[in-house]
């Protein structure tokens, strides 16, 4: 379980992170949801130690952030880190000489489930396949958690499909999935866990099922009631 | 297999309802495998938690069978199918009658509008069961 406790951040005399507390569980789906400049990205970013903060606490399984803990997750920023001029194979030879958790045999399986070709290069590729490349890369990893940061972002349709159809396959089976967006609509039915967020706080954390069985509301309703209402 | 979900209720309910009348209609066979929970989570595009949730239930409930690590299938115990298709009849006419109640139509004139109802042609080729 990744857990925040009173997560705090500032820049400066700025307030970006005010006491952030929610937990992500293995074997679940969590979505962070909130508009941008909500701290979504700061807190994946916290949680991987890219960036610190002042207050509170993160753990994974129970331990404080170490180099050893790190290696249990994998970030999948939203913007592509590979250079243009690689093929897709080439790039999977990089990660395969820099990272010993890299698997090839996993990305190699999510290139045909992505119904992309090895050979093709990262700078010719549609924004949509950029952002399945992207994804690949942070999927292909053997680690238990997985980070993406607003993975439907700015792609069309299909390709938001087929980046969709990954939470309800073996890709992420088992694993702790945090993923942030500020668009639900896409994946309502597919994750466990919705945390909202607003001006840094978590406004409201719950199991998508239960609101629905118990108080007959969609993923939507609860959004309009925390952030009108 | 697709089922047009509401966003609003339970979507393992959901998918427990689905089962349950597509063995009602003999869509699904005594007997028959059904998908592993991946596949169906997968087809209808909905979390697997959710999916493995249902599947509990409907085993719970007698609906499906699991043995060991081959693929589930549906009860093969006929009281069982006779059960289940009673219940989502009489479902489906506690509901009718309660809302045709509430409109306080008499009797005579419901028996008529449901019969010429289910007289208007192309609904025959609906009744494909006993």
């Amino acid at each position: 379980m990744i857990k925040l406790t009173g997560v705090e951040k500032k820049y400066g005399r700025k307030s970006i992170l005010n006491g952030i507390t929610f937990e992500a569980d293995k074997g679940q789906i969590t979505c962070l949801i909130g508009i941008n400049g909500a701290g979504k990205t700061t807190i994946l970013q916290a949680i991987m130690g890219l960036t610190p903060y002042q207050k509170g606490e993160i753990t994974i399984d129970g331990e404080k952030l170490s180099p050893a803990v790190m290696e249990k997750v994998t970030y999948i920023p939203d913007a592509m880190t590979l250079l243009p001029k690689m093929r897709i194979k080439d790039a999977f030879q990089f990660m395969s000489d820099f990272y010993q958790n890299w698997n090839g045999k996993r990305a190699k399986e999510i290139l045909e489930f992505f119904k992309l070709q090895e050979d093709e290069r990262i700078s010719q590729l549609s924004k949509g396949n950029t952002a399945k490349v992207n994804l690949l890369m942070g999927l292909a990893m053997d680690a238990d958690y997985i980070l993406m940061d607003e993975p439907f972002s700015g792609i069309d349709i299909f390709s938001r499909e087929q980046i969709a159809d990954v939470f309800s396959s073996h890709l992420v089976e088992d694993r702790g999935v945090i993923i942030t967006t500020h668009e639900i609509s896409d994946i309502e039915h597919l994750i466990d866990k919705a945390v909202l967020l607003a001006d840094g706080v978590v406004r409201k954390e719950f199991m998508t099922e239960q609101v629905r069985e118990e108080e007959s509301k969609s993923v939507i309703d609860v959004m309009r009631e925390v952030y009108k209402g | 297999m697709a089922i047009h979900f509401d966003k609003r209720e339970a979507v393992y309910i959901q998918v427990i309802r689905y089962f349950k009348e597509q063995i009602a209609i003999g869509e699904l066979k005594s007997g028959q495998e059904i998908p592993s929970r991946r596949e169906l989570a997968q087809q209808l595009k909905i979390n697997p938690n959710t999916v493995q949730r249902a599947y509990k239930e409907m085993e719970e409930e007698g609906l499906i069978y699991t043995d060991g690590n081959k693929p589930s299938i549906v009860t093969e115990e006929k009281k069982r199918i006779k059960e289940i298709r009673e219940s989502l009849i009489t479902e489906a006419i506690d509901q009718f009658v309660d809302r045709i109640t509430s409109l306080q139509i008499p009797k005579e004139q419901v028996f008529e509008l449901v019969q010429s109802k289910l007289n208007e042609p192309g609904r025959e080729g609906e009744e494909k069961h006993d």
